[in-house]
């Protein structure tokens, strides 16, 4: 403390420690944040179901979704990465999750939202197992704060069943 | 600055600054703004460093009675004594052995 530059630096010591407290305090208090929020999807076509030139099956298809996101989001949230994964079961993986659709979120006023959208990606299996198969859509999101870690959360959606055989583009 | 002052000027560092980081927390809080947070916050720091890096005169109330040059040469500085050079030689000798 005896020079001006001395008292700088503890100061901005000081200063840098009680930054991390208060950063520190605000993502500890949202692990209280207990969200509530809805949301609804529905197959509104299957587009093209066929199977690739390497072996794979191939689906595309419109989806409607209309979602309320706004109780995920507290003061510490910078944004909120939701997808919709379609989870199903086949011989070879107990469990297959592929993403359909994604959107980023970076607004609580831009959280509730309906669309009706093709696919951003299709279906594509490992192997040949989709026909006739039943497939769950499970809502994922990732809450990514200001300060703290990333918390994650899912919920399922309908249910819904792919045709028994390929289909052409209609 | 003295003494006093810098244990003054340390404890008012200390002081403000919590208190800017306890004022940042709860506006941010109840506004729901992390921004507010971090704005209030370093506003405070900066007032914090405006009051205590200084060397304000307040700081200088107290200030050392250093001895006047003149006074010095009348007290000239003690020479080492006969009694602790011949002890030091004693040392030497019996290191020697």
């Amino acid at each position: 403390m005896h020079s001006a530059v001395q008292r700088a630096n503890t100061a901005a010591t000081i200063a840098a420690i009680l930054l991390a407290t208060i950063c520190a305090a605000a993502s500890f208090l949202d692990a209280f944040n207990s969200p509530s929020l809805q949301a609804h999807v529905q197959v509104v076509k299957i587009n093209r179901f066929r199977r690739q030139l390497d072996g794979n099956d191939e689906v595309k298809m419109t989806l409607k979704m209309s979602m309320d996101l706004t109780s995920l989001f507290t003061w510490n949230t910078k944004q909120v990465f939701v997808f919709l994964a379609a989870e199903y079961e086949t011989d070879t993986n107990s469990l297959n999750q592929v993403s359909l659709w994604d959107h980023i979120v970076q607004e609580k006023e831009r959280a509730s939202f309906q669309v009706k959208v093709p696919t951003k990606y299709p279906l594509i299996d490992q192997g040949t197992n989709l026909r006739g198969k039943k497939v769950g859509l499970v809502l994922h999101w990732h809450i990514m704060p200001i300060s703290g870690r990333m918390i994650q959360g899912k919920m399922p959606l309908s249910n819904f069943s792919l045709p028994d055989s390929y289909t052409t583009r209609s | 600055m003295d003494w006093q002052g810098q244990k003054h000027a340390e404890m008012l560092m200390q002081i403000f600054l919590v208190f800017s980081a306890v004022a940042a927390f709860g506006a941010g809080y109840l506004m729901r703004d992390f921004r507010l947070m971090m704005l209030i916050y370093a506003g405070g720091v900066v007032l914090t460093a405006l009051v205590t890096v200084p060397n304000w005169p307040y700081f200088n109330r107290h200030p050392l009675k250093w001895l006047d040059p003149s006074e010095a040469e009348k007290h000239p500085k003690p020479q080492v004594s006969n009694i602790t050079s011949s002890s030091s030689s004693k040392k030497k000798a019996s290191k020697n052995k």
